[in-house]
């Protein structure tokens, strides 16, 4: 699809988001965000903090207060949501006792895309086997999710989420629960993916310091986005600081 | 106790050959559409649909139209209205089932003993009389059969991608309150289907158990919904065997042999896995 984008327009614009929670209580506050093609953005903040509230934002599940969302120049519609990939919370992607194998699932993701009332078809099925090569599944197929080692499991929907060949992919918390060589090969394949395949990439995570490691951009949300901008001045900025004054249960283990 | 004699005998009778075609028929309904409906967990959605059933089948009488017509009305409107309350996030699923199964069979009681006597018997309505289907109710299933499995045939990859996620679908672009919207009205076509045949009680039954004995087995999606109907239409038939072997209410045999089979496939599952 012709984007017929400007260098510098971003794919991702939100302008002055809010979402209030049933009862008022306000999720996210006055966030301004854009992301441009080939970022690796880190989206960090503390538990609760509004991360999860923010990616809903972009991939239209959650209609923002206040404030406009655009999508690629565009305004938010359907659209523009299949040129984005999406690997939910651990908790939220499935239930494993779904009858579903390695290939079925990675084969979803070529459905939106596909259009209604048009079959997959061969081409599918090659691009499912290649999105499975590059996340070193292919070897699974034949196996019902259910059977899989959280690691794997994991490698089945980020294969998911890029086999329409995204835009954008969006991660929510994906190293909750991973263990940590599973998360460094993880971490190895995101870059793969940022700087071989071109593919713009927005992780949430509280995890900094395996974050600034691997992105070249930070976003620090808590309830509002206090800080944007590349790595470097992240780390030499006072928003590492002022992450400190949110005590609540943020990993800095990493860093000094 | 029927004879071997006896058994061939009543085989060769006409409503006995009528109520296995109808009974293939529903099965295979049912069982397909039931792979959506365990999957997406509103598993009691056919309680609900049922219920509500009742009520406009109890409605259709008392106003003295056609009964089943009323009753279908009844159940796609009942249909649309569970899933408004499903998908609403202020009550929860199961209690947005529970209100509409209420509310559909205290109305039905209530309009049955306004107008005493509709000169019908409300036995066959809970239980279904698939011993007295007659050539046009077999016509009418059958012209369900065709819409309800070429609506799920159209809509195929979105309703598995909706039953896997709703979240990642609706993230992806895909329009899942149609695709919810569609299960619960297919549901509620089926529920109307079977209603003559194995009454209001029982036909939940069969929009739950083939698909729960074959997502025990089905090593994919394809498998489980081809074993799904498999599992029905045994159920169906084994049932209604054993129902004329035994003189005994078939709607009821079926769903315990639907059951027997569920349990026999979960201790199969059990032993293999030693």
């Amino acid at each position: 699809m012709d984007l017929n984008l400007g260098a510098n327009q971003p794919i991702v614009e939100l302008e002055n988001v809010r979402v209030d929670y049933p009862g008022g209580v306000q999720a996210i506050d006055k966030v301004n965000l854009e992301i441009f093609e080939k970022d690796l953005i880190g989206l960090i903040g503390p538990n609760g903090a509004g991360k999860s509230t923010l990616l809903g934002v972009i991939l239209g599940l959650i209609k923002p207060n206040h404030g406009s969302v655009r999508l690629f120049g565009e305004a938010l519609k359907p659209k523009n949501l299949r040129l984005i990939g999406y690997v939910p919370q651990k908790a939220q992607l499935i239930d494993t006792s779904f009858p579903a194998t390695v290939d079925e699932t990675v084969l979803l993701g070529r459905v939106p895309g596909a259009g209604l009332f048009h079959r997959l078809n061969k081409e599918d099925h090659l691009r499912a086997e290649e999105a499975m090569k590059i996340l070193g599944i292919d070897g699974l197929k034949e196996r019902r999710i259910g059977q899989l080692s959280g690691g794997q499991f994991q490698r089945v929907f980020i294969a998911k989420a890029i086999v329409d060949k995204p835009k954008l992919l969006i991660l929510d918390e994906p190293t909750t629960g991973v263990d940590s060589l599973s998360k460094s090969e993880f971490y190895h394949t995101l870059s793969h993916l940022n700087r071989d395949l071109g593919i713009t990439i927005l992780l949430s995570s509280h995890d900094i310091g395996i974050v600034t490691k691997l992105a070249n951009k930070i976003a620090c949300i808590n309830r509002t986005l206090y800080f944007c901008g590349p790595t470097s001045e992240f780390e030499t900025s006072s928003a590492l600081s002022k992450l400190y004054d949110y005590p609540a249960g943020l990993m800095t283990h990493d860093h000094p | 106790m029927t004879t071997l004699n006896e058994l061939m005998l009543l085989l060769q009778a006409g409503f006995v050959q009528r109520a296995f075609i109808v009974g293939l028929i529903v099965a295979v309904l049912s069982s397909i559409l039931s792979v959506f409906i365990v999957l997406k967990r509103v598993s009691l959605i056919g309680d609900g649909l049922s219920h509500t059933a009742f009520g406009g089948l109890a409605l259709g009488y008392y106003l003295d139209i056609v009964p089943l017509w009323v009753a279908a009305v009844v159940v796609v409107l009942g249909s649309l209205g569970i899933t408004r309350a499903i998908r609403s996030t202020r009550i929860s699923s199961d209690a947005a089932v529970a209100v509409f199964l209420q509310l559909g069979l205290s109305s039905g009681i209530v309009l049955i003993s306004l107008a005493r006597g509709f000169g019908i018997s409300i036995e066959s309505l809970l239980f279904g009389s698939i011993l007295l289907v007659n050539l046009d109710q077999i016509i009418i299933a059958s012209v369900i059969l065709v819409g309800v499995l070429g609506v799920i045939f159209l809509f195929y990859k979105e309703l598995v991608y909706t039953t896997f996620s709703e979240t990642q679908a609706r993230a992806s672009g895909v329009q899942t309150w149609f695709f919810d919207y569609l299960v619960a009205i297919l549901a509620g076509v089926v529920v109307i289907a079977a209603i003559p045949i194995v009454g209001v009680l029982l036909i939940s039954a069969l929009l739950v158990l083939p698909a729960l004995t074959s997502i025990q087995i089905g090593k994919s999606f394809k498998q489980t919904i081809i074993m799904s109907p498999i599992f029905g239409i045994a159920s169906a038939f084994l049932g209604l065997f054993v129902s004329l072997i035994f003189d005994i209410a078939s709607g009821a045999t079926i769903v315990l042999m639907a059951m027997a089979i569920f349990v026999a496939v979960l201790g199969a599952k059990r032993v293999s896995a030693r």
